[in-house]
């Protein structure tokens, strides 16, 4: 095992017409894909999401794109396409794959980006933080920042919210080449672990949120952790405890400037402390991450694992307290309940919904399974670096500890990405060998030239070896843009799986907006289902329920019908009943019901005393019920 | 100001002008460049300055986390403390900047 793997060359040197064409191809392949999306009509009207309705051009974009990475990546002898090249494709390959639906619609995508907003917004107009409003404002650091953000920018809070998941994946990015610059100095494996980074980035987990915020401040703090705060350990001699005290005593410093490393662990501190204060569930990866690299002598300040413990346990103990009083941690712990949550529930519904469910798992399974085969390979060649496989499987350890909205495993997933990305390029580089050998057969046959008259034979050997490595390189740079091309097709497969329910559409914004208007302060808004673009204002007016959940998923006309009209009828205010063509795609397509049996209920609600109809639109509808 | 360097100085100058002009208003474009150079871009390279990091990359990267981080902090506590407006933290932020400025000539000048 090594610190870090074996480098071929820097990225440098004049452009070349290579560096040209691959430019130009990324600016082809943007046009084609901007171009496609653009048509895209909403609502999308398949089960199978995005991925159904995108025109040929922009699958035609994504594999020039490809193409044109793979042929960057592999440039010559003196190692990839230069920096601006390949920052400009991954640039391309960010808006294509995270820009997507922004360029297809107005309106940003799912529910929990509108509500985010409310919660910004409700800050701003209370100007203090209630803790037992919600969970959210026991975490309320990323919210204060956006309120403070939007009120001093004067920004459109939608388009803000529309563009995140493209300027987040810009903040992860820039963190990735950092951490990853610690890992390897190999420019080749650097890029195309960005490159796989945005390929396997299916969780969708890039929104306007704390996770995304959390998720960059996490990524930053493993680079302080793998550079300035870095230690170098000796010679693992074995398990007795003797040979663990000498081992653990014989760590030193990478970083010399001990100014420098007392000014990054302050830096760290920092993070953590904002991560605590901005997300539940991204200080338990980073305490896990910190302590994995602590244990393993990769990192200098020994205490740092005890010092977030105890950041993390104020955070509880104190603000947070009002929430973890009524929801105690561990109370849904097991591997049990976990995978029930986390795969089981998840995978029904329409046949549309299931493959895009399963096309997740496949991807999640393949980057893995290429990592692994990167990590037996790196591990034979005696160049396998502990910290990345520590980082790789550490976020596992959270699966069992909590259920988390059946969301568990698509955040351990996300948390691992980075290092899966670049353990799988260990067995996706095959070029290192193949490029060494035509490097090696062009050598031999100048070589060979220079000696014609000696040995012709010689020549001919030499050119029919070049010949055989040339033709490994080009099927393995050909195997390369397949499969990244693949894994595209996978991704947006797997992000834009649920287009039909959560892309909006105008009239269902419309709706929305009149509901909350039409409903009086205090009373409750109820709509059919998740996701519902509501609450980005007025978020502390009403009591907001969805009819899933006060039926606890049984939709049924005989049990829910009463259920929500009950409740309705005893709000204090009464309340504002929403049906809207996503919510109800929503259900039908996870398999909670079927149109006919969302009709019956919205129609056995309809014909109740004190129900009435007070807005209605091609893809909504929305009624009163006085109390 | 012996010893220290224009860089410093033109980072407290821009720090307290932008304080300025964002807190006066601009159109709606320059508002939002504005605001964001002063509440997250020069705080966080102003303290990324006192530190020793010489990879441009992870200067590059600190700067913003460090911006955001540092201005996530003050919304909270201003929030908890029931003072928060944007105004103030536009003021804070730019106090913040200066207060790195003055350390960074210090040491500059040390």
């Amino acid at each position: 095992m090594t610190d870090t793997l074996v480098a071929t060359s820097r990225t440098a040197g004049r452009w070349k017409a290579r560096d040209v064409w691959c430019a130009a191809a990324g600016i082809v392949s943007l046009a084609l894909a901007v171009g496609a999306a653009s048509t895209v009509s909403v609502p999308v009207n398949s089960d199978l999401g995005l991925v159904a309705v995108l025109p040929y051009p922009f699958w035609a974009g994504v594999l020039i794109l490809n193409v044109a990475f793979v042929i960057a990546l592999r440039g010559d002898a003196g190692g990839p396409a230069r920096r601006p090249v390949m920052i400009w494709l991954i640039a391309v390959l960010v808006l294509m794959l995270f820009g997507t639906a922004a360029f297809a619609t107005d309106i940003p995508r799912g529910e929990i980006a509108f509500r985010h907003l409310g919660i910004a917004d409700a800050l701003s107009g209370t100007h203090g933080i209630d803790p037992s409003i919600d969970g959210y404002f026991n975490w309320p650091g990323f919210f204060a920042l956006l309120a403070t953000v939007l009120q001093a920018t004067g920004l459109d809070p939608v388009s803000l919210a529309l563009w995140a998941p493209v300027f987040n994946m810009g903040l992860w990015l820039i963190a990735l080449a950092v951490v990853t610059g610690y890992l390897t100095r190999d420019p080749r494996r650097r890029w195309l672990a960005l490159w796989l980074f945005c390929l396997g980035n299916w969780q969708d987990q890039d929104y306007l949120s704390p996770q995304a915020f959390g998720f960059f401040l996490h990524l930053v703090v493993i680079a302080l952790l793998l550079g300035p705060l870095a230690a170098r350990a000796p010679v693992f001699r074995g398990f007795r405890p003797a040979d663990l005290a000498a081992w653990w005593r014989g760590r030193s410093p990478a970083e010399p400037r001990t100014g420098y490393r007392v000014g990054a662990l302050v830096m760290a501190l920092l993070l953590i402390v904002v991560i605590s204060a901005s997300h539940q569930l991204t200080p338990f990866m980073a305490l896990i991450a910190i302590t994995a690299l602590t244990l393993s002598g990769r990192v200098w300040p020994s205490r740092l694992p005890l010092i977030t413990i105890v950041v993390l346990t104020l955070w509880l103990a104190y603000p947070a307290s009002a929430y973890l009083s009524g929801h105690p941690p561990l109370a849904d712990a097991g591997l049990e309940a976990a995978t029930e949550a986390n795969v089981l529930d998840r995978v029904r519904g329409a046949d549309g919904h299931v493959l895009v469910v399963q096309v997740r798992a496949i991807l999640t399974l393949v980057l893995w399974g290429l990592a692994a085969a990167g990590a037996v390979r790196d591990w034979r060649r005696g160049r396998l670096d502990i910290r990345v496989v520590l980082l790789a499987l550490t976020p596992l350890l959270l699966f069992p500890a909590q259920v988390y909205g059946g969301e568990m495993l698509i955040r351990v997933s996300l948390f691992a990405l980075p290092f899966i990305a670049l353990q799988a390029g260990s067995i996706l580089l095959p070029a290192d060998r193949s490029k060494l050998t035509l490097d090696e057969s062009k050598h031999s046959l100048d070589e060979s030239k220079h000696s014609l008259d000696e040995s012709k034979h010689s020549l001919d050997e030499s050119k029919r070896s070049m010949d055989g490595s040339k033709r490994r390189s080009y099927l393995a740079a050909g195997g390369l843009a397949l499969a990244c091309t693949l894994l595209a097709v996978m991704t947006v497969t797997g992000r834009f799986g649920n287009a039909r329910y959560d892309v909006f559409t105008d009239d269902e914004i419309t709706a929305v907006a009149a509901a909350q208007r039409l409903a009086p302060t205090g009373s409750a808004l109820i709509s059919a289902a998740h996701p519902t673009p509501w609450r980005s204002q007025g978020y502390l007016e009403h009591r907001y329920r969805t009819m899933d959940d006060l039926c606890r998923s049984d939709l049924s006309t005989a049990k829910c019908g009463p259920v929500v009209y009950d409740y309705a009828r005893h709000s204090p205010g009464g309340a504002v009943v929403l049906f809207t063509r996503s919510s109800e795609a929503s259900l039908v397509l996870q398999g909670f019901t079927s149109e006919a049996g969302f009709a019956e209920l919205e129609k056995w609600l309809s014909t109740h005393n004190g129900v009435e109809l007070v807005y209605s639109n091609a893809d909504a509808r929305a009624y009163r019920v006085t109390p | 100001m012996n010893g220290v360097s224009r860089p410093t100085l033109a980072l407290g100058v821009s720090a307290v002008v932008l304080s300025l002009v964002t807190l006066l208003g601009l159109p709606t474009p320059l508002q939002a460049v504005a605001a964001i150079a002063i509440l997250v871009l020069l705080p966080g390279h102003a303290l990324s300055r006192l530190t020793q990091v010489s990879d441009v990359a992870l200067r590059a990267l600190l700067v913003l986390a460090l911006g955001l981080a540092v201005l996530t902090a003050v919304s909270m506590a201003m929030f908890y403390l029931a003072v928060w407006s944007w105004q103030a933290c536009v003021i804070t932020m730019g106090v913040i900047t200066v207060l790195a400025c003055l350390a960074r000539a210090r040491q500059e000048a040390s």
